[in-house]
């Protein structure tokens, strides 16, 4: 997008966010917004760029909302009117919270509710990141903990090595009484 | 008893484990020329909060004063619009 200017020397540019309710009703939010963009055209604003981001969860609860849905406006207007503006949508029904104020130099308009899209996808990616390493952590502690009961388990066979030793002597002698037997019984 | 060179070694080992200097980091936002900072722009504005939503030290994030004051004011606005939270 272009840098932003105004076309006369009598009028501004200025940047309206408008905080309202999530309204499940399309309906609704329709005659919303025309309510909205006919209070600026009564005042005779002309529309530049209109940014609509949809559902969004806020930050705190504003006069019961949780969630709410932002719409950024541009509007080019007289400056004299904005003090008008800002206080029919102070009364207006629906309005969460609003805020008007006029973008510094060098300013350009982006389609916020676009990129912010695109930084979910992206935070997606890394939180996928941050759950494979936490398996592969997960998998290491799993191998050493394997590699220490199979060292417990080659210690303690040594110990036990001993006592078998001893089996095979007693079957060994076992198997002399036996013989023993078998030639008393010849 | 230890050798003359051991106190050396000691000090080169200390050097190698201390963390850089956070006076010495440049401001990230001058790097890329940045003429302003928008209160819209999450994911820019996120690293410079902490946890409690406190906004972040420059002594520690490295950013210049002209741009922690953008900062300040792009945060100010955020959090009056619900995008940021005041305090967690």
């Amino acid at each position: 997008m272009p840098e932003i200017s105004a076309t006369s020397e009598d009028t501004r540019i200025y940047e309206w966010c408008i905080l309202y309710p999530y309204l499940l009703g399309q309906k609704e939010e329709r005659e919303f917004f025309k309510e909205v963009e006919d209070l600026f055209a009564e005042v005779g604003a002309k529309m530049v760029a209109k940014d609509l981001w949809g559902r969004r969860g806020l930050a705190y609860p504003v006069k019961g909302a949780k969630e709410g849905c932002f719409a950024v406006y541009h509007y080019e207007m007289d400056p004299a009117k904005v003090r008008e503006v800002d206080v029919a949508l102070r009364i207006m029904k629906g309005v969460l919270r609003h805020m008007f104020l006029k973008p510094p130099k060098h300013y350009h308009i982006v389609k916020f509710s676009e990129t912010y899209e695109q930084w979910l996808k992206d935070r997606e990616t890394t939180e996928e990141v941050r759950v494979r390493e936490q398996e592969e952590k997960v998998k290491e502690q799993v191998a050493r903990k394997a590699k220490r009961q199979a060292k417990l388990v080659t210690s303690e066979r040594k110990k036990t090595k001993e006592p078998a030793l001893e089996a095979e002597d007693l079957t060994q002698k076992i198997e002399e009484l036996i013989s023993d037997d078998s030639l008393n019984n010849l | 008893m230890a050798s003359p060179n051991h106190h050396h070694q000691h000090q080169g080992k200390q050097q190698q484990q201390r963390r850089p200097d956070p006076r010495l980091k440049t401001c990230p936002f001058c790097e890329h020329n940045t003429l302003y900072l928008d209160y819209k722009d999450y994911p820019r504005i996120k690293p410079y909060l902490d946890y409690f939503g406190n906004i972040r030290n420059r002594y520690y994030t490295g950013v210049c004063l002209r741009h922690q004051k953008m900062l300040k004011q792009a945060i100010e606005r955020a959090r009056f619009m619900a995008m940021v939270s005041y305090r967690k």
